[in-house]
């Protein structure tokens, strides 16, 4: 079953977004050991669409459904410009102290973390999607998520 | 939510969820720390990169003074985190026992 909800574009929605997912993990008796993971990707998403969506005064709504062994996870952000989440460029992690920046370490981490992750934009109606996935499979090496990316589909 | 203060000596605890509401309180804090300093992450439940900044951003303060940040009961969770981020190589980091 799917659960949805409409949040502010404010870092304050947090504490009611982890609720949110918490909620959902209960309720679905989804893996709990998954749910800092659906955490960290929700935020790093939504907290860039908070950023880079100013002139948008539109809510984010959220989608979360259990699947099989954990969960999938939709982002929905109206009137915005495109921003593909899966193109942007990985951080080169080895570079010494003095070099390193916060910058795009959210991003970077998430494609790590999750299964997969893909992007929809859809210009007619100005609204940017992003789905991922999460589930409990162990993952050897940790290879980046597979993405699928798009940024003019009317 | 989140708590930060001091422990004994050259500790400070951190304790439930720094993510990017709760990190200027806790930037805040670790501005004010010296030399070097164990941040006790034992009651750390996660971390975003909002987090991760606060800790680049102090690393980087006390090694310009001569100090370090070590980073100590770091559960499995946030060591993977940690790794992916290539923290690992920038602190000192003790495992969770």
């Amino acid at each position: 079953m799917t659960s949805a909800r409409t949040f502010p574009r404010s870092f304050d929605s947090l504490p009611a977004i982890f609720d949110f997912t918490a909620d959902l993990f209960a309720r679905e008796r989804i893996d709990p050991q998954l749910l800092p993971v659906i955490d960290l990707a929700i935020e790093e998403l939504f907290t860039n669409m908070v950023k880079y969506g100013k002139g948008s005064k539109a809510d984010v709504q959220i989608e979360m459904t259990g699947i099989e062994g954990g969960v999938e996870v939709t982002l929905i952000d109206h009137d915005v410009e495109p921003f593909d989440v899966t193109k942007s460029p990985d951080v080169d992690i080895g570079l010494p102290i003095e070099e390193r920046t916060p910058g795009g370490l959210g991003l970077h981490l998430i494609r790590k973390l999750l299964d997969s992750i893909e992007y929809d934009y859809s210009r007619e109606s100005r609204r940017s999607r992003i789905t991922f996935r999460k589930t409990s499979a162990e993952r050897p090496g940790a290879a980046t998520a597979g993405t699928r990316g798009s940024n003019a589909r009317d | 939510m989140l708590a930060i203060d001091n422990g004994p000596p050259g500790v400070v605890v951190i304790s439930g969820r720094l993510d990017a509401a709760q990190s200027p309180a806790a930037q805040s804090f670790l501005d004010k720390v010296d030399g070097t300093v164990t941040l006790d992450c034992s009651r750390l439940e996660y971390i975003s990169s909002a987090g991760l900044g606060v800790l680049l951003k102090t690393q980087k303060r006390l090694l310009a003074g001569g100090g370090k940040l070590r980073l100590s009961g770091v559960s499995k969770h946030l060591r993977d985190i940690f790794g992916y981020s290539g923290f690992d190589q920038l602190f000192e980091i003790e495992p969770a026992e």
